[in-house]
């Protein structure tokens, strides 16, 4: 009975089990163990099945073939993989715009203003709207003559002066990266007020002893101390944008030219059925955003170097 | 501890039992069991079959307006006893096949895009085609090695969608028979008539993906040409110079788009309202086949505008019209037998007397059966249905589809999308399109080693 004894008294397991030491282990493991199993279940086993899929040459049903690296000669000498990631450019693009104001909104709700209240919820609704509603919504908003075209004219615009806003090839992805900027900026604003609330009070008053003004305050007090929000929310724009998928699924299917990077590997997985060369493309897709949220940590490590 | 033993016994017994059924179960599958083949069935003899049965099929439409209840309903006055659940699925043809992976789907489903040589591993055959081809029409489509997987809910022809007040106020007296013709005719309506000549649908994707089903029978009256000769073809889309060909069906669409005659912007097209756009006179002309000619005429007050003309292409002097099944009824070679005959029973039922196709305004699936009034203007067409592919080439156009990726009537839509973008952007001219068509097909061909024979 002493076999499964641990320690210098001989304890058995079934002893050690019920001792102090025992318990806590045994408490840690079973909190652990059913999100570690989602995590497994849900996460990485069909992340490790899309990388042995980027293998073979497959469809869902029917008969596999090991191709080795072939899928992946193909992401990079096709013109549609990587030439759809050049759209993901307008995206990134919007994510500034998007970023910019959310802060900007955020620096100024954050102060006393009437009605605050009423405009963050105001700002942060198309937020909480399901992605392919807003989808259908804006295909009806950029309808020609509908609503946009409306609104415009009362504004003293010409019917025939404005472009077809989805049509148009110079214009159809700036009017999808709109819609993702509707949606998104709201909820950057929130999580940067959340920051600047957290900012004392006190500071400001000091600084305003000292003589900075308003611009000086947001350069010197709110940007340091909202600094990780800050990268969190660039990190999450800017993969957000490398892998954009509703706006252009919903509205336009990928057509015209606004297929982007994710469109396109639907296209392959679904239609085409390629689901090794998709897979192969996911996979790319992944150490793309892997190594730009490197680069981009290694960035702010260094603008922000003087501020820690 | 006298309990104990008891219920170990009763345990033992009942798992014992278990595994013998699950060995009789898995014995009968391999050849249908006790299930008789679907032209042996007769349906007077089985009113008392008991099954709980699950449908999942396509037609959200029908579903929500009733329809499908209605038909089980009347179902249950023969079947009493045979429980129908139904799921009908938005995105089919893509979720459906998710579903059929799992095979835990249900017991009966429409076949979504396998390839034939998995036909047996996922369904129960029907019949030999040689005794089904007997008493039905178009269950070739999911032939393989001598069986039918696959029974047509309904059938289509392939033509195009018009309106005739459209047409009379154009003063067009002749319908269409060759490209040229139609063309003049879209022209005619945009000078003559406030209506838009061509409705392109370009939003939806799948409405164009539709202009891919009169390649072969229509574009050169060759029933053998969609599924034996078109993947041995070493160029399909030259220009035969006589307005045949796929060339030609493609620059009906390109020049339509090049010349204005569409809608005005074709990326926001919307198609439950184009219905109703047709019905009312305010769209001359849609490609579309006969299954949409039902919902045209109920979306509005003037279902008597709504005609359906053949496909505007003459070939050797004869216009040729394409018919075939829709979506094909299958059932699932994993369910018990008791299932698969209430399966059976079901599709028998709904095939020959539910009346569904002919309310859907389809082409009559049962041989001999009454055809709407629809199809009078096909009189004096060639109507035909495509021919299957030959023994062992089952994949081969599935595998050219896919390898290729121009997916012709596998939901290769984006390639016709582009035809519009291009004609209406100038960015290519048609037959660069067709030049890069070709280049993939022939790198197809040699990357599965097809032979190219035409």
């Amino acid at each position: 009975m002493t076999l499964n004894g641990i320690g210098k008294h001989k304890r058995t397991f079934g002893e050690w089990l019920r001792s102090r030491d025992g318990q806590k282990v045994l408490v840690i493991t079973a909190f652990l163990i059913i999100p570690l199993m989602l995590l497994l279940v849900f996460t990485y086993i069909p992340f490790a099945e899309t990388i042995k899929f980027s293998f073979y040459n497959m469809k869902y049903v029917g008969a596999r073939k090991f191709v080795g690296l072939k899928n992946y000669a193909k992401v990079f000498s096709r013109d549609d993989c990587f030439g759809a990631l050049k759209l993901s450019l307008y995206y990134m693009g919007g994510s500034v715009v998007q970023l910019t104001l959310a802060l900007y909104l955020a620096t100024i709700l954050s102060f006393k203003v009437k009605g605050g209240n009423f405009f963050k919820g105001f700002m942060f609704f198309p937020f909480l709207i399901n992605g392919i509603a807003i989808g259908f919504i804006f295909k009806f908003f950029y309808t020609r003559g509908f609503v946009f075209d409306t609104v415009l004219g009362w504004c003293g615009f010409n019917l025939e002066d404005l472009p077809y806003w989805l049509k148009d090839r110079s214009i159809n992805n700036i009017s999808l990266v709109g819609t993702s900027v509707w949606r998104y900026f709201g909820q950057n604003m929130v999580l940067f007020i959340g920051a600047i609330m957290s900012v004392s009070g006190e500071l400001y008053e000091a600084a305003m002893l000292d003589g900075a003004n308003r611009f000086q305050q947001f350069r010197y007090i709110i940007l340091p101390s909202i600094k990780s929000i800050f990268v969190l929310n660039v990190i999450l724009s800017i993969s957000g944008s490398l892998s954009a998928f509703e706006p252009p699924y919903v509205i336009t299917d990928g057509a015209n030219g606004t297929g982007t990077y994710f469109v396109v590997m639907h296209e392959i997985a679904h239609t085409q059925q390629k689901v090794g060369l998709a897979s192969a493309m996911a996979v790319v897709l992944l150490s793309i955003i892997f190594v730009v949220t490197i680069l981009q940590k290694l960035f702010f490590k260094y603008v922000f170097k003087d501020t820690d | 501890m006298k309990l104990k033993k008891v219920i170990s016994i009763c345990l033992a017994a009942v798992m014992t039992f278990s595994l013998a059924a699950c060995g009789d179960g898995s014995a009968a599958s391999g050849k249908n069991g006790s299930v008789p083949t679907y032209t042996q069935l007769d349906l007077s003899k089985y009113s008392d079959t008991k099954a709980t049965i699950k449908f999942i099929h396509h037609k959200t439409d029908r579903a929500e307006d009733g329809t499908m209840d209605k038909m089980v309903a009347e179902f249950n006055k023969e079947f009493p006893g045979i429980k129908v659940e139904m799921e009908a699925i938005t995105d089919y043809a893509e979720d459906s096949l998710l579903r059929l992976s799992t095979g835990d789907w249900g017991d009966v489903m429409f076949i979504p895009a396998v390839d034939k040589s998995d036909l047996s591993g996922f369904f129960m055959p029907f019949d030999s085609l040689e005794n089904l081809s007997k008493e039905l029409n178009f269950v070739d489509a999911w032939e393989f090695e001598g069986q039918c997987y696959g029974i047509p809910y309904m059938a289509n022809a392939q033509g195009v969608l018009y309106n005739k007040k459209v047409f009379k106020d154009a003063g067009i007296d002749k319908l269409p028979t060759t490209p040229t013709e139609f063309l003049d005719d879209l022209k005619l309506i945009k000078e003559k008539t406030d209506a838009i000549p061509l409705y392109t649908n370009y939003a939806a994707g799948w409405t164009m993906g539709a202009w891919d089903a009169y390649i072969g029978i229509v574009t050169n009256g060759d029933n053998t040409y969609m599924n034996q000769k078109f993947v041995h073809t070493a160029d399909p889309f030259k220009d035969p110079g006589d307005d045949t060909g796929i060339y030609n069906l493609y620059r009906i669409l390109f020049d339509a788009v090049a010349n204005d005659l569409i809608e005005d912007d074709y990326t926001t097209t919307d198609w439950e309202g184009c219905k109703g756009m047709l019905n009312r006179g305010e769209i001359g002309t849609m490609v579309l086949g006969s299954w949409a000619y039902a919902q045209m005429q109920e979306a509005g007050d003037t279902p008597e505008n709504v005609g359906y003309m053949p496909f505007p292409m003459t070939v050797g002097g004869k216009q040729y019209v394409s018919a075939g099944g829709d979506y094909n009824y299958c059932i699932n070679a994993k369910a018990s037998d008791e299932n698969k005959l209430a399966s059976l029973i079901f599709v028998k039922w709904m095939v020959e007397k539910s009346d569904w196709c002919y309310n859907e305004g389809g082409y009559t699936v049962v041989k001999g059966g009454k055809n709407p009034d629809m199809y009078a203007a096909f009189n004096g067409c060639e109507v035909t249905s495509d021919q299957p592919s030959k023994a062992g080439e089952e994949t081969y156009l599935n595998d050219m589809n896919s390898e290729s990726e121009l997916s012709f009537n596998a939901g290769g839509n984006s390639k016709v999308q582009r035809i519009v973008e291009a004609a209406a952007t100038g960015s290519e001219t048609l037959d660069d399109i067709y030049a890069d068509w070709t280049a993939k097909w022939n790198a197809a061909q040699e990357d599965l080693e097809i032979s190219v024979d035409y």
